[in-house]
């Protein structure tokens, strides 16, 4: 895979990787897993009669946090400083950054193992690391791949979901000399026996929060292969990247998420380590960067407020048909599939990355099977408005001409009558253009033209037969709409 | 204007104005049917095994202290690191004078990760074992006793069958209070299974980073 694209463009939807969009084979096995995936989520579904309750359950507690954002970071920060943790508040990617960058100087830090952490991708971190002569290491498996490749993650629980056994081996090869293969058992052990050494010598450790525990000044995080406990625990710093959202008010609130998380997540019962961290342990420092970088415009529109609920579990981007043909680069910065959609405009303003609400066929797929319940696809539909009553992509002046010729075209029998001859000139004609122009290529070159049928059009044969099949008299008690 | 105000009174700004949402009601998740020892036992077994996890019931702590120590002649371990906790020194305490009993290494304060890498094994003491999901409940207070459930290859953990319970929510009274002590430090961690990823096409394989092999010793 030649993807060499770890800066982050802002959401150019539809122009950059969708290749998925064009050829079906695309990303085959990602798509193939995505869908297994999902088949799994809904068999555990299925075996929990509470299911929907749990779901309720969390969506009112993420209401209730949310709705006292302000209140709780104010308490987790005062229990947690209390356990010797220093807090830090970054607005943007580069005041975090700049909070570990100084972190690092303080303590001397030349090289640093990091647990999986989507905040972290957001920060762009590791090349700000290593622009600063610091080695940055990504240990989860998944995470080491893509690093190791040059990539971005595709996908936020998996992000190598694109790569196949022999893709990783050829990578070994290339980047660590090791002997090629294709067998998963010895992969993994080859990305263990190089990750030891930096687990053993790392200065900094870094990771995310999946809860910010505000009563108890706890962190939990949650994952399956050891890296998480092994970064947050052997380094003498800690550095925990939190976004403000991730609050939640009591620990008692903590294992209906827990059961959620693993459920929709992975499909496992519960998660293989599930870390909750109180404050700093005794001879590490523990640092928590609590992070804005637009979560707070989404405060701005109370209609869009249930974006900021997400745990994170992935489970939307395996649902999504069109996340599945296109994979997560597609979406243009961190965050793929419907969530994306939703978070990418608040994050990076809808004059960025306004066309994301639009890739999205509206199936509601998203919305089933989110286990906190965002209305995902209506979330799709609300910044579909803005997008068009806002500055942004999907608000161009060739947009709204467009739309009004349509409009137009659509107000009067006679017009629709010879937009409609139109297009059957337009269907019998394009087929001999060997070209794709300009926006409409995005549509054409991934799509045949229907043929057209050989026989009249309905209204034409309408107008033979209509008065034959008009009732004598309208039933009484319907009304009909006059012409 | 500092950072933290800047994006707390941005906070404040965008709820201003706005009905106060009440705090609902901690959810009960799964109901309470308090079953007995011995099914909870026999269900913390199935869960574990079903993730490849081992779990051995022993019936005394000489029982116990045998498969301790079959454990640790099976294996041809040099090394194993143990946690400072009465039942880690009840089962080691009578391989004194063994062959096995030299082999146990006290975690001690001030340990390095790299004192710690020629680990074979950890042995930990589990708080609770939650029966419905085969987890193991481990309470770390130290950057060692924490390493010691990731790093060596294989992760013991023993615990009386007494320390059995049905599932998160029920022990979850007894973690939030004492989660609530301030003075309290470290990890709680919860063990579910060795560890494992599915990163590559998202096949299953064991012992990425932390252990290979977990085993449950079950005292009582």
């Amino acid at each position: 895979m030649a993807h060499e694209t770890p800066h982050l463009s802002g959401a150019p939807f539809l122009q950059a990787e969708t290749k998925g969009l064009y050829e079906p084979k695309g990303f085959p096995s990602l798509a193939e897993s995505a869908e297994r995936s999902t088949k799994n989520n809904l068999e555990i579904i299925a075996g929990i009669p509470a299911w929907q309750q749990w779901r309720e359950a969390a969506n009112r507690i993420k209401a209730h946090a949310i709705a006292n954002l302000d209140k709780l970071l104010v308490q987790f920060e005062r229990k947690i400083t209390a356990r010797d943790a220093t807090v830090l508040y970054a607005e943007d990617a580069e005041q975090a950054n700049r909070h570990v960058l100084e972190i690092a100087r303080e303590h001397q830090v030349r090289s640093v193992v990091k647990a999986k952490s989507m905040v972290s991708e957001e920060l762009e971190l590791n090349d700000v690391l290593a622009s600063a002569g610091i080695r940055a290491v990504e240990t989860d498996l998944g995470e080491y791949l893509v690093q190791l490749a040059g990539q971005r993650p595709i996908h936020i629980v998996t992000p190598a979901l694109h790569m196949s056994a022999s893709d990783c081996g050829k990578l070994f090869a290339e980047k660590l000399q090791e002997p090629y293969t294709a067998e998963h058992r010895k992969l993994t052990d080859i990305a263990r026996r190089h990750l030891r050494e930096d687990f053993l010598t790392a200065d900094m450790g870094i990771s995310g929060v999946n809860f910010g525990i505000a009563d108890t000044g706890t962190i939990c995080i949650v994952e399956n292969e050891g890296n998480g406990g092994l970064s947050t625990s052997a380094p003498r710093v800690h550095v925990a990247l939190m976004g403000i959202e991730k609050v939640i008010p009591r620990i008692d609130y903590l294992p209906q998420f827990l059961n959620l998380l693993a459920r929709s997540g992975t499909g496992q019962k519960l998660t293989t380590y599930t870390h909750l961290v109180h404050g700093s342990t005794p001879g590490r420092k523990l640092y928590v960067i609590i992070l804005d970088n637009g979560r707070t415009n989404v405060l701005a529109d109370p209609a869009a407020r249930m974006a900021l609920y997400c745990i994170r579990c992935g489970a939307c981007l395996n649902a999504c048909p069109v996340y599945r043909r296109t994979a997560g680069w597609a979406y243009g910065w961190v965050y793929p599939g419907p969530i994306g959609a939703v978070l990418t405009p608040h994050l990076v303003g809808i004059d960025q990355a306004g066309t994301l609400p639009f890739a999205s066929s509206l199936c509601a797929a998203c919305s089933e099977i989110c286990p906190v319940k965002i209305d995902l696809a209506h979330q799709l539909v609300h910044l579909r408005h803005r997008a068009v009553n806002e500055p942004s992509p999907m608000n161009s002046w060739t947009e709204r001409l467009m739309w009004r010729a349509f409009a137009w075209m659509m107000a009067g029998p006679r017009r629709y009558r010879m937009a409609m001859f139109g297009v059957r000139v337009g269907v019998r004609l394009a087929r001999f253009l060997p070209w794709h122009p300009g926006k409409l290529g995005a549509w054409t070159r991934g799509r045949e033209l229907p043929e057209l049928p050989h026989r009249e059009p309905f209204r034409t044969w309408w107008r033979r037969n209509g008065a034959a099949l008009k009732p004598a008299q309208p039933p009484s008690t319907l009304r009909l709409p006059r012409e | 204007m500092n950072s933290r105000d800047a994006i707390l009174s941005r906070i404040r700004t965008h709820l201003a104005g706005e009905p106060p949402v009440e705090a609902p009601p901690v959810p009960e998740v799964w109901p309470r049917e308090n079953p007995g020892i011995d099914q909870m036992a026999r269900r913390f077994t199935d869960e574990l095994s079903a993730i490849s996890g081992e779990v051995v019931r022993c019936g005394s702590t000489e029982e116990a202290r045998g498969k301790l120590r079959e454990l640790i002649e099976e294996g041809g371990w040099a090394k194993v690191g143990a946690m400072d906790r009465p039942l880690c020194r009840e089962l080691c305490r009578e391989l004194a004078g063994e062959s096995a009993a030299e082999k146990i290494a006290w975690a001690e304060p001030g340990w390095t990760p790299r004192d710690m890498a020629g680990l074979e094994a950890g042995l930990v003491e589990a708080e609770y074992l939650l029966a419905d999901t085969g987890t193991a409940l481990v309470a770390c207070g130290r950057p060692e006793e924490r390493l010691l459930c990731y790093l060596p290859p294989v992760c013991i953990v023993a615990a009386t069958a007494k320390r059995l319970v049905e599932h998160m929510p029920a022990v979850w009274p007894e973690v939030a209070r004492r989660a609530a002590d301030p003075e309290l430090r470290g990890e709680f961690l919860l063990i579910t299974g060795p560890s494992r990823t599915a990163d590559i096409e998202k096949i299953l394989i064991l012992g990425v980073h932390g252990p290979k092999q977990l085993v449950v010793l079950v005292v009582g």
